[in-house]
């Protein structure tokens, strides 16, 4: 049904565009009326003014929206290259107005695109809107399944599993990143090994901390809040559990976390340098913080502000990888053509392309096959001192446990971030922990 | 005679004074913009972060000029503010006219009203607005920026305090006994008294539009039919935040809008003196 | 608010007894069918009316189905829940919708009523035949309207970074005071986002007062020096009785913009912004699209108009008094 749905689709839509002059249709329309002729089968009772036609021949175009800097257009060429009937619309913004946009389209029933990307952060707030998602189980998800890390995949699908709402593209796992020359200042050992030797639990990461501290005066995290996210996404549960009630209260973790990270701050080991401010960018190539507990695409952003800085190594994590990051494709109902969408996105996010995707952008695949290829295992990095990276991720990536986040845990979130914040600022950890209770319930009783 | 005089110099540098200082506290982040604009991403943000112009002028504009379509993006973003611009002018000016010098019933309700619409927080309507304009069938086009753009309030409040102002009704009133209808009336008398309102309306209402992005960024998604605002938000990657690019993108798009301005300006001008030569 | 307006309306209303002209005019023989006052309001409803047609399809609806939401609970994509009154009674029991009400204020009061002073007198600075190199001070004032907000927040929080090393840091620090915490204190955020918006907005205000003092025809001044009147007399006698139309407009519209102030809080403190900088569009902002609460958002906005209807009343009726003791006017 759904299969001959698309043409009429498009039929439709070449009548409605036409009759609004959108981007150059008028060619079209010609070609399609004798189309119809032959092929009217069916009315399509969905609405199709959404821009997905574009060249001569009537092809399928498929619309794409997705934020940040991925690569997936250039990527796409060879795709369409292949499967002339097939063109890709791109739309690439940043990721807050992506996630709005698309939210807005999808509210208002109408002018979402075939396919969307939604972060990690974001996805457990469109799980309870199934009826807006094609399952792409339905669509054979399922046989593709293997090739993704099970706690990647299982944060696209629904709680029970039968849902698939959509399917991985890069993950974050985490490391920690740190100054060679700062560890070395302070008397401790610097090489990789030695420094994952030393640092194996979070008592070993306070103890560095203070001889870092008292050798060298330079703190050991750059702000509570990557030391707090490190912590917490160690843990089993998070903030909510699976019937998305709220858990901040009775599950020892995220306290656990938050009280770890307000200890370090009155320690003196925490700096203030909120993340993405000029300041904290500064301070990679300034050497204001011995460590940076960050994810594998933090290793862009270093780079980027320390062009010249020979210093910066990575290590594994303290009692654990975390994810941060990442983001899931998903086909939304109102697409017209579900099943070329499908069958670009399984080509798209195939371990082959992810092992391009890794190395044009450095987006790290999640897909485990990856890291068994030669030319990703051999990937060393001259400015990690010639470090073999992807080999860390790799260990990182294979650590990671799925966690249930559930819709509003961006708001909690944002509590405790805050909360923190404030501790740095002369707060009383325990009276700020009553108060990001406070703050929080009266949030989720909207 | 002396001390008058002296008093005048004394007051006069006192105001050139206030007026270099205003126009330094102005021109330093614009200067600032500049200095970020051709600085790579590490040396502003170090600290002390860089305050004289670097030499990556054209590296980081290449780098804008790969990552969106510079230049379709300005087109569009000139198509659209132009015509809202000269749209809202006309209805504007009329409505303004209509509202300080025309008698009829509701007039005060009905401008009231108006007011009124200014006041309600635009965020929220974004859902059922994108609604209306998927069912116009405007996605993606550049007329669900430009059509609702010329429901302007605060025009016709401009235009109304301008005219109720600048044009005395005694000159209405003659023109009246003349045999003028209210159409000539607007077009021969009150549009040619009120091009400096033209003028200041048109640099308001153009800026306005050029760069407004929540709206635009919700209904144009095609990336060929982006403005300007909505392609610059693009440079605005999640993970890496490369500012001499982003700021590189601002400056570069700003410098048309001074062109603009100066343009405007000297109409602002002119069209005083000429008033001036008439009276 | 409408009192004040409609005074100052009636004030203006064309003499209705010379309007109609005798009939000795044989060239308009279908209009003499219809009188002078009934050519008007055709005349006049025509002109207004491209405004409600557009309003009709494009401001309408959204207006309608913000207030019914705000009696509901939706997330924007489920189901909608009626539950009455109770999106009022949890915004009004948040301390946080106070603190953004609060904030509001303040960085309005902050950021327009020194805006609107500084514009006015540099208004009069500009259109004074006294001043030189006119058109570079004004495009340097007007210079900072024509920025992208992107641009002005990267600026300022650049200036106002919470380092000891950050500019306006290191320049308080000249003084002899300790470094502030910009995004997160108190006074210090207040402080960071109103110098944003006065110096976005002062041009803006100061090319309306141009506009306006440009208005004021020259014999009114050259009659004023015959009479042997002062400078000062000639401002408060003339400049400001006839500026009252401009001075109406940029406090109405300035209080309004103050009080939907968002987009520089929004970016100078982040997605969700902070306690210290909330203002009430952010609060909505943030409900509606951080956390899509979009009943309490609707709920909010709706209270925000009524506040903004009660501001701009007040304002407007304080600005109308400006000059009125000493009228001269037109008549």
């Amino acid at each position: 049904m759904k299969k001959y749905g698309f043409m009429t689709g498009l039929l439709t839509f070449a009548v409605v565009a036409t009759a609004c002059g959108n981007d150059g249709s008028e060619g079209n329309a010609e070609g399609n009326n004798e189309a119809s002729a032959e092929n009217s089968v069916e009315a399509n009772e969905e609405e199709a003014e959404v821009t997905s036609l574009g060249s001569e021949e009537a092809e399928v175009e498929l619309s794409f929206w997705l934020f940040g800097a991925t690569g997936y257009p250039e990527l796409a060429e060879e795709y369409v290259e292949e499967n002339p009937e097939v063109s890709i619309n791109f739309q690439e913004i940043d990721m807050e107005d992506h996630h709005n946009n698309f939210f807005t389209a999808l509210s208002a029933g109408s002018g979402a695109p075939d396919m969307a990307a939604i972060e990690v952060s974001e996805m457990d707030s469109y799980k309870d809107a199934e009826d807006q998602f094609i399952n792409l189980n339905d669509l054979g998800a399922e046989e593709i399944e293997d090739d993704y890390l099970d706690w990647v995949w299982e944060i696209g699908s629904s709680v029970d599993g039968d849902f698939q709402f959509g399917i991985p593209t890069d993950i974050g796992p985490t490391v920690m990143y740190y100054r060679a020359d700062i560890f070395e200042e302070a008397g401790l050992p610097s090489d990789p090994e030695e420094v994952e030797a030393m640092i194996e639990t979070w008592d070993d990461y306070r103890e560095a901390a203070d001889t870092i501290l008292t050798e060298t005066g330079i703190p050991m995290a750059d702000n509570p809040e990557t030391v707090f996210n490190a912590k917490r996404d160690q843990a089993p549960e998070s903030y909510f559990n699976e019937e998305n009630e709220l858990i901040l209260d009775s599950s020892p973790y995220v306290k656990e976390a938050y009280d770890e990270a307000a200890s370090m701050i009155q320690s003196d080991y925490i700096d203030n340098l909120a993340m993405w401010t000029p300041e904290w960018g500064g301070g990679m190539a300034d050497g204001s913080y011995a460590t940076l507990l960050a994810p594998a695409w933090m290793q862009g952003v270093i780079k980027d502000n320390a062009p010249d800085e020979t210093n910066w190594r990575m290590a594994t994590m303290p009692e654990g990888a975390g994810n941060w990051g990442g983001s899931w494709v998903t086909i939304p109902e109102q697409s017209e053509h579900p099943e070329e969408a499908f069958e670009f996105l399984t080509w798209l996010l195939a371990p082959e392309q992810q092992m391009k995707a890794y190395e044009n952008m450095g987006l790290f695949p999640s897909t485990p096959e990856v890291y068994e290829m030669e030319e990703f295992v051999n990937t060393t990095d001259e400015y990690f001192g010639g470090q073999n990276t992807a080999e860390i991720f790799a260990e990182s990536a294979l650590e990671v446990e799925h966690v249930h986040k559930g819709p509003q845990y961006g708001d909690v979130n944002t509590e405790i971030i805050d909360g923190l914040f404030n501790v740095m600022d002369g707060a009383d950890p325990e009276e700020e922990w009553e108060e990001i209770l406070q703050r929080t319930e009266q949030r989720l009783a909207r | 005679m002396k001390s008058e005089k002296n008093k005048q110099t004394v007051g006069k540098i006192l105001v050139y004074f206030g007026l270099i200082i205003v126009a330094l506290a102005s021109l330093f982040p614009f200067y600032w913009m500049f200095v970020m604009a051709t600085n790579p991403n590490n040396l502003i943000n170090q600290s002390p972060p860089a305050m004289v112009p670097g030499s990556e002028l054209v590296a980081n504009f290449q780098k804008v000029l790969d990552s969106i379509p510079f230049f379709q993006a300005m087109l569009n973003s000139l198509i659209v503010a132009t015509s809202v611009t000269l749209g809202v002018i006309i209805l504007c000016s009329l409505a303004g006219f209509a509202f300080s010098k025309l008698e009829f019933p509701g007039r005060s309700v009905l401008f009231v009203f108006i007011l009124g619409t200014m006041m309600i927080p635009p965020q929220l309507g974004l859902i059922p607005s994108y609604f209306i304009i998927t069912q116009l069938g405007w996605l993606s086009d550049l007329r669900a920026v430009i059509v609702p753009g010329l429901m302007n309030a605060f025009g016709i409040f401009w235009m109304r305090q301008y005219i109720s102002s600048a044009v005395p009704d005694e000159i209405i009133e003659a023109a009246r006994i003349d045999g003028c209808t209210n159409f000539r009336i607007y077009w021969n008398i009150i549009v040619p008294t009120i091009l400096p309102a033209f003028a200041t309306l048109g640099i308001i209402v153009f800026m306005a539009i050029w760069g407004d992005y929540l709206w635009p960024l919700v209904v144009l998604q095609d990336q060929s039919m982006h403005t300007i605002q909505v392609a610059l938000r693009a440079l605005m990657d999640d993970r890496v935040r490369d500012y001499g690019m982003i700021l590189s993108g601002t400056f570069w798009a700003t410098i048309p809008l001074i062109v603009v301005f100066l343009l405007f300006n000297r109409l602002f001008i002119k069209s005083i003196t000429d008033g001036a030569v008439k009276s | 608010m409408s009192e004040p307006y409609r005074k100052e309306i009636e004030e203006n209303e064309p003499q209705e007894v010379n309007s109609q002209p005798p009939g000795n005019k044989p060239a308009k023989k279908k209009a003499r069918t219809f009188s002078q006052k009934q050519r008007n309001i055709a005349s006049g409803y025509l002109f207004i009316s491209p405004f409600y047609l557009l309003f009709a399809v494009f401001g309408i609806f959204p207006i309608i189905f913000s207030f019914y939401l705000a009696f509901f609970q939706w997330d924007g994509l489920g189901d909608m829940n009626f539950v009455g009154l109770n999106n009022f009674v949890i915004i009004f029991n948040d301390p946080l919708f106070w603190k953004s009400l609060y904030n509001t204020v303040i960085i309005g009061l902050m950021g327009t009523a020194p805006q609107l002073i500084v514009a006015l007198l540099l208004a009069f600075a500009l259109n004074s035949v006294l001043v030189k190199y006119k058109g570079i001070f004004r495009l340097a004032i007007f210079l900072p309207y024509v920025t992208s907000i992107v641009a002005v927040a990267i600026v300022f929080s650049v200036l106002f970074s919470n380092q000891e090393s950050g500019l306006v840091n290191s320049f308080i620090g000249l003084f002899g005071f300790d470094p502030i915490t910009w995004t997160r204190s108190e006074w210090g955020a207040k402080v960071a986002i109103s110098a944003m918006v006065f110096w976005r907005w002062v041009g803006y205000n100061t090319i309306i007062y141009l506009a306006g003092m440009q208005s004021i025809p020259n014999d009114l001044y050259e009659a004023a020096k015959i009479d042997g009147a002062t400078l000062r007399q000639q401002i408060w006698h003339i400049t400001i009785p006839m500026l009252k139309p401009f001075i109406l407009f940029t406090v109405f519209t300035a209080t309004i913009g103050a009080l939907q102030i968002f987009a520089e809080p929004h970016i100078f403190q982040g997605r969700g912004g902070r306690p210290e900088g909330i203002t009430v569009v952010l609060y909505l902002y943030r409900d509606a699209f951080a956390s899509n609460f979009f009943g309490t958002a609707s709920a909010t906005a709706i209270v925000l108009f009524f506040i903004i209807i009660v501001f701009a009343s007040v304002n407007m009726y304080f600005a109308n008094r400006i000059g009125q003791s000493s009228k001269v006017g037109s008549k």
